[in-house]
């Protein structure tokens, strides 16, 4: 559980964060998007304990965050954007320094480096040293250390970042694994990634959260009509004509490549019986017909694309 | 205190697998053994003053300029590494204070430098052989080597912990151990009692050839770790201050 109140971080004159408030339940996995620069590292930092808010409060696991921040640590697992390990150490003693960093015992810090290193998919590479290893196998070094104390909180920032699609198949199955019993806030660029694995997404843009709800919610928030794109062969360029006339049709415009068009019509209306039925009438071969779905990617964009000229830029003077 | 003593073997560990350790090592040993070689012949010569050859070798000039040269190469790594490599981050995100980090990192700086003059005790034991040694002068030798080197260490670890460049930390480590020498040196341009005796206080030098002597005062010894534990914690200051920016 992490239950963040009013989250506002100045960078001198510069605020970074605007009183942020949302909170992640157990067994939720959410995920936070938001373009570069929009606050979300500072978020997270602040989250994890690792920047003071300028005000706010954090708790995580019902612990506060600068009252008892021991106790709340201990409940915290963080995979930062940036893995920093020691070069010169093996997995495995990298493993066991931040298992006893963590306060595991002695009998525990074996079980636990074997279960985490399992989990994470290093079995084959822990005797190795991590200055060898590439840019996924550190991710992964990195995540073991997150789960390794079996936080009952776990903040991930782009956890799949430079791993391989195999890799990435296998991590997101462990994210899910893990986000069934913990609490899981997750950051990330990968759009699908968040459709695929997220309850609950929050869009973060210039310090301040613009949309949350569930995938699925924030779909259907989206305003603009549904549009269909179609592929004819033999169709005349008055075909635009024709098909306006359909019942539901807003606007008929020529798409990219030979016989494409793109068909903007009312939400509630489904003119693609009319389509065929008109296509067919005029002899005109309908090779394509699809309808465009609303994508994360179109909602991102929208709420995160400024119009620059018209607003005071909020740079550090 | 498990993080301490987990910081500490780590930070303990990245030493003896760097080759900086046996570098440091190697021609600490070579210089301090032709320091020994040169001070046991020229006493040789009947026309020399006598004394205890290990009292010219402990708070000679060469000492010094070791002591000057090591601590930075020693501690320079030690906090600035982690700045900016950003493995602070996850560091200060376990269950870990500043001042536990500092402690363990500090306590590892100083089982190093121990082990830098553990084989050092092998000219005592030359000389033993030779001749008779009066064991109580050596032991305070060493006990001044210690409490010098402890304070340098202190200074260093502070000047890594203000410093995510490696070679800004070790320029002002050499700064402030300079500073403090000049410090002690100085005191004879002043007429005042009072400046002369608190500039007293922290003549390093003046501390290590009574500790030479065998004279173990223990002013001195609650100077060395009341410093020492400033300097810490002025570096879990400057740790901690690191995220409020």
């Amino acid at each position: 559980m992490i239950e963040a109140q009013n989250l506002t971080r100045r960078y001198g004159d510069f605020t970074a964060v605007h009183g942020i408030s949302f909170s992640v339940g157990e067994g939720e996995i959410v995920g936070m998007l938001g373009p570069n620069g929009a606050g979300k590292t500072t978020t997270i930092r602040m989250i994890t304990g690792f920047l003071p808010p300028t005000s706010g409060q954090v708790t995580v696991a019902g612990k506060d965050l600068f009252e008892s921040p021991r106790e709340a640590r201990r409940q915290l697992g963080y995979l930062p954007e940036n893995v920093a390990l020691y070069g010169e150490m093996r997995v495995e003693e990298y493993l066991a320094y931040r298992a006893r960093l963590e306060g595991l015992g002695r009998s525990e810090v074996r079980a636990a480096i074997g279960e985490a290193a399992e989990r994470c998919l290093l079995a084959d590479v822990r005797h190795q040293v991590i200055g060898t290893l590439s840019k996924g196998y550190r991710q992964r070094v990195g995540l073991a250390t997150a789960i390794l104390h079996k936080p009952s909180t776990l903040v991930l920032d782009e956890p799949t970042v430079g791993l391989d699609p195999k890799q990435i198949i296998a991590i997101r199955e462990l994210i899910r694994d893990l986000g069934r019993e913990r609490t899981l806030l997750l950051s990330t660029h990968i759009l699908p990634e968040v459709e695929l694995l997220c309850n609950r997404v929050m869009i973060i843009d210039r310090g301040r959260i613009v949309a949350e709800g569930t995938p699925e919610a924030l779909r259907e928030r989206s305003v603009g009509n549904p549009t269909l794109r179609l592929t004819l062969k033999g169709a005349p360029p008055d075909a635009a004509e024709t098909l306006g006339s359909i019942d539901g049709v807003l606007s008929v415009h020529p798409g990219a490549g030979e016989g494409a068009w793109v068909v903007e019509y009312t939400a509630g209306s489904d003119p693609r019986e009319e389509i065929f039925r008109a296509a067919v009438a005029r002899g005109w071969v309908l090779l394509e017909m699809a309808r465009e779905r609303t994508t994360l990617e179109d909602i991102f964009v929208r709420l995160t694309t400024h119009d620059r000229a018209g607003e005071p830029e909020e740079v550090p003077s | 205190m498990r993080a301490v003593l987990a910081t500490y073997s780590r930070e303990l560990r990245a030493y003896f697998f760097s080759p900086l350790a046996y570098v440091v090592l190697f021609f600490f040993l070579v210089v301090n053994g032709f320091i020994f070689s040169v001070i046991v012949t020229s006493l040789s010569d009947p026309r020399s003053p006598a004394g205890p050859p290990l009292a010219y070798f402990f708070g000679g000039f060469f000492f010094w300029m070791l002591l000057l040269l090591i601590t930075p190469v020693l501690t320079m790594r030690l906090i600035s590494e982690e700045l900016r490599s950003g493995s602070v981050e996850v560091l200060m995100t376990a269950p870990i204070t500043e001042g536990q980090v500092v402690a363990g990192k500090y306590l590892a700086v100083l089982t190093f430098y121990a082990s830098l003059w553990a084989p050092t005790l092998a000219y005592a034991g030359i000389l033993a052989y030779n001749a008779k040694v009066d064991w109580g002068p050596v032991a305070a030798g060493y006990l001044g080597i210690f409490c010098i080197g402890a304070l340098l260490l202190a200074i260093g670890t502070f000047a890594s912990a203000m410093t995510k460049s490696q070679l800004v930390a070790a320029f002002v480590t050499i700064a402030l151990v300079l500073l403090l020498f000049v410090l002690g040196l100085i005191d004879n341009l002043f007429t005042s009692e009072i400046v002369k005796q608190t500039l007293g206080y922290v003549n390093l030098v003046g501390h290590m050839e009574d500790f030479a002597k065998g004279i173990v005062d223990t002013r001195r010894l609650v100077f060395y770790v009341s410093a020492s534990w400033f300097f810490l914690f002025l570096a879990s200051r400057a740790l901690e201050d690191k995220k409020w920016r």
